[in-house]
C-alpha cells in the first residue's frame, strides 16, 4: 500500500503536466491541475500516511 | 576667482554626458547660418579613446589629501577612476567601464550582503528548533543544525549547484555568468523542457570559476541550506544522526537542485508562460515553493516514515502534548530569522542597480508586513480558542507568514502581503491542529505545517496576488510584461502556480521518500526506544547539552551509559 500512495503521488504530478500537451483550454488546464493535487494529497495522507498508521508504534 | 571642487566635479560629469548623449542632439539644432568651422561634430567623430581633459575636473593635489578628509569633500574623484593606459590618461571607454563595473560591484555586495543575512537565519532555526524541542536533545538538535550547513554545503559543491544554475544562463546584474550556459533539455509535446543544468561542478567545471558564479553559488546556497534544516524540526528527537546527514546529502545534491532548475534555472516549470501562454510561467520570487515547501515536504516523508515520538499518542490515538524546554530561545529565533528574511527576499533582486532592483524596499515591507499579520492571525486564533495568547504559535505564525510571502514578495502591494500574512497566521494553527489530531503525523516543531502547508499557500498567492505593477527588466521568465495574478486579471498564472504545486507534491515528495526509504533499509532512521526515552545527546552524540541538570534528573531513574556514567558518579 506504500508504493501505491507514492505512486498516487507521482500520477497526481503528471495529470497537470499531460494536460499541457493535451489540452490548450485553461479551464481543463486548471480542472486538471486540482484535480491532480486531490490525487496527489489522498496517496500521501489517505494511502501512504494510513498504511504507516497501521503499523503506528502507540499501537504495539 | 577658484572654481570650488564639488562644481569642478559637477561640470565634468556633464561633460562627459554631453559628450555622449548631447552634441548629436544639440547639432541638429543648430542655425544654418552657422559657418562649417563653428558646426557641432558629427555623432561619429565621438571617441572613446580620446584622452579626456582631467585636469579641468580640478582633482585634489596629493598635498591637499595629505592633510586629511574629514569632510569627504577630496575623497571619490576622477583620480579614482580605473584608467586602461596610464600614457594616454583616462577616456571616455574608461569612464563607461567603471559605471558598468559600478552597477556589477553594487550588484555584488547586495547579494553577498543578503546571503550573509540568510547565512544567519541557520542561527535561528538552530534555536527555535533546540528550543521546542525537549533538554535531553538539545545537543543532537543543535548538532543537526549546525552540521546542516556543512552537509549541504558540500553536496551542492560537489554537484547541487551544477544541476540548479548550471543552465540558467546570463544574469544580467551580476555581469552576465556566461559560462552557465549548459542544460539537459528534453522535447515533450514539440516544447523543450529543461530537466537540469550541466555546467558547475565542484564550481570549476565549464569555467564557472568565475566572479559572477561564485556570488550567485553563494547566494543560492544558502538558500538550499535554509531547505535542508527545515526537516531536521520535523523529525527531531527521534532521528538517527547519520541518517540525517545522508539524507541532508541526498536533499542538497539531487531533490532540492532539479525542482529549483525548473523554477530558477531556466527548466521547464519556468517555462511555462513561454512555452504553453500560462502567465509568466511558475512563479516563485523568493523560495517558498523551491525553499520552504521542498524542506516542509521533505520533512513529512521522513516525519510519516520515522513514525512519532514515544509518549506522543496514547493508545486510543489521542496526542499528547509534548513541550519545549526553552521559549525563550524560540522567540529569540524567530526574531532572528525574521531579520534574516531581509537578505531572503529582497536579496533575491540579485541587485540593488538595475532591472528593477529599487523594488528592494517594497519587497522588505512587504516581508515585514506578513510577518506581522501572520502572528497576529496566530495569536488571536489561539487566544480566541483556547483562551490564552500561546508563545509558540505566535511565533509559529510569524514564520508562517513570512514563508508565505516569500513567493509572492516581489510582485504584489503591501495591502495583498498583510491579507497573504494573516491567512498563513491561521492556516499554520489549523495545519498543526490537523497533523497532530487528524493525520497523526508527529512535527514536534511545526515545521510540516509552517514550511510545507504555508509554503504551498505562498506559491498559490501568487497566482492570486501579483499585482501586473512590478518591472524587473520589461519581462519574467522571458515573456514580457509584469507578472500578474488572478484577481488582476490572468488566470493563466494561477494555473501555472498549481502546476507547481503538483510537482512539489509528485515529484519532491516522492523523490524525498523514495530516497529516505533507501536510507532506512540501508542505515535505519529511527533510533532505538532505550535511546529515545534516554535523550538522543548521550546515545548518538555521546555528551548532554546541558550536563548539570540534565544528569540530576536521571540520576534515580535510569543508568547513565558512557560519558554521563564517568560524570554521574562525580557528582
Amino acid at each position: 500500500m506504500k508504493i501505491v500512495g507514492v505512486l498516487l503521488a507521482v500520477a497526481g504530478w503528471l495529470i497537470p503536466m499531460l494536460s499541457l500537451g493535451f489540452t490548450s483550454s485553461n479551464t481543463a488546464r486548471l480542472i486538471l491541475s486540482l484535480f491532480g493535487i486531490a490525487v496527489s494529497i489522498f496517496g500521501i495522507l489517505g494511502v501512504l500516511n494510513k498504511s504507516y498508521l497501521r503499523e503506528a508504534i502507540w499501537k504495539r | 576667482m577658484e572654481i570650488p571642487r564639488s562644481l569642478a566635479r559637477f561640470l565634468f560629469a556633464a561633460l562627459v554626458l554631453l559628450t555622449v548623449c548631447g552634441i548629436p542632439a544639440w547639432s541638429q539644432n543648430q542655425p544654418t547660418s552657422m559657418t562649417s568651422s563653428q558646426a557641432a561634430p558629427a555623432p561619429n567623430s565621438l571617441s572613446l579613446t580620446a584622452p579626456l581633459p582631467v585636469k579641468d575636473a580640478n582633482p585634489p593635489a596629493p598635498e591637499d589629501l595629505a592633510k586629511g578628509d574629514p569632510g569627504g569633500t577630496l575623497t571619490g574623484t576622477v583620480n579614482d577612476v580605473a584608467v586602461s593606459d596610464s600614457k594616454k590618461g583616462l577616456t571616455l571607454g574608461d569612464a563607461l567601464n567603471q559605471i558598468g563595473q559600478n552597477k556589477v560591484a553594487i550588484n555584488f555586495v547586495w547579494t553577498l550582503v543578503a546571503g550573509f543575512l540568510v547565512m544567519f537565519m541557520q542561527a535561528g532555526f538552530a534555536i527555535v528548533e533546540t528550543g521546542l524541542c525537549r533538554a535531553k536533545n538539545a545537543n543532537h538538535t543543535m548538532m543537526m543544525n549546525f552540521m546542516v550547513y556543512g552537509f549541504g554545503l558540500f553536496a551542492y559543491w560537489v554537484c547541487g549547484f551544477a544541476f540548479q544554475m548550471g543552465g540558467v544562463g546570463a544574469t544580467a546584474n551580476l555581469g552576465g555568468t556566461a559560462p552557465l550556459n549548459g542544460e539537459y533539455v528534453v522535447n515533450l509535446f514539440g516544447k523543450p523542457f529543461g530537466i537540469f543544468g550541466t555546467h558547475g561542478f565542484f564550481l570549476t567545471q565549464a569555467g564557472t570559476y568565475d566572479v559572477g558564479v561564485m556570488v550567485l553559488f553563494l547566494f543560492q546556497m544558502v538558500f538550499m541550506d535554509t531547505a535542508t534544516t527545515i526537516v531536521t524540526g520535523a523529525v527531531a528527537e527521534r532521528w538517527k544522526y547519520a541518517a540525517f546527514a545522508i539524507s541532508t546529502f541526498f536533499l542538497g545534491a539531487i531533490t532540492y537542485p532539479f525542482f529549483a532548475n525548473w523554477a530558477w534555472g531556466g527548466g521547464w516549470l519556468s517555462q511555462l508562460g513561454a512555452n504553453f501562454g500560462l502567465g509568466h510561467g511558475y512563479c516563485d520570487f523568493a523560495g517558498s515553493g523551491v525553499v520552504h515547501a521542498v524542506g516542509g515536504l521533505t520533512g513529512l516523508a521522513v516525519a510519516m516514515m520515522v513514525g512519532p515520538r514515544l509518549g506522543k499518542y496514547n493508545r486510543n490515538g489521542s496526542p499528547n502534548a509534548i513541550p519545549g524546554h526553552d521559549l525563550v530561545l524560540v522567540l529569540t529565533g524567530c526574531f532572528i530569522l525574521a531579520f534574516g528574511w531581509f537578505g531572503f527576499n529582497p536579496g533575491s533582486t540579485l541587485g540593488a542597480s538595475g532591472n528593477g532592483a529599487l523594488r528592494i524596499g517594497s519587497i522588505a515591507v512587504n516581508t515585514m508586513l506578513a510577518g506581522c499579520t501572520g502572528s497576529f492571525g496566530a495569536l488571536l486564533y489561539m487566544w480566541i480558542r483556547y483562551g490564552k495568547p500561546d508563545a509558540s504559535m505566535s511565533g509559529n505564525g510569524l514564520l508562517a507568514g513570512l514563508v508565505a510571502i516569500t513567493a509572492p514578495s516581489g510582485f504584489v502591494n503591501t495591502i495583498c502581503a498583510a491579507i497573504i500574512g494573516l491567512v498563513a497566521g491561521i492556516l499554520v494553527c489549523l495545519s498543526v491542529e490537523f497533523f497532530d489530531r487528524v493525520a497523526k503525523v508527529d512535527d514536534p516543531v511545526g515545521a510540516i505545517s509552517v514550511h510545507g502547508v504555508n509554503g504551498l499557500w505562498g506559491v498559490i498567492s501568487v497566482g492570486l496576488f501579483a499585482d501586473g505593477r512590478s518591472n524587473y527588466g520589461g519581462s519574467w521568465n522571458g515573456v514580457s510584461g509584469s507578472v500578474t495574478g488572478l484577481f488582476y486579471g490572468d488566470p493563466g498564472q494561477l494555473i501555472a502556480q498549481l502546476v507547481g504545486v503538483a510537482t512539489l507534491l509528485g515529484f519532491v515528495f516522492g523523490a524525498s521518500f523514495v530516497f529516505n526509504w533507501i536510507v532506512d533499509v540501508v542505515v535505519g532512521q529511527r533510533v532505538s526506544p532505550e535511546s529515545e526515552l534516554a535523550g538522543l545527546d548521550i546515545p548518538e552524540m555521546g555528551a548532554l547539552g546541558y550536563p548539570e541538570f540534565v544528569l540530576k534528573a536521571y540520576r534515580d531513574q535510569a543508568p547513565l551509559g558512557g560519558i554521563g556514567a564517568t560524570v554521574g558518579a562525580t557528582t
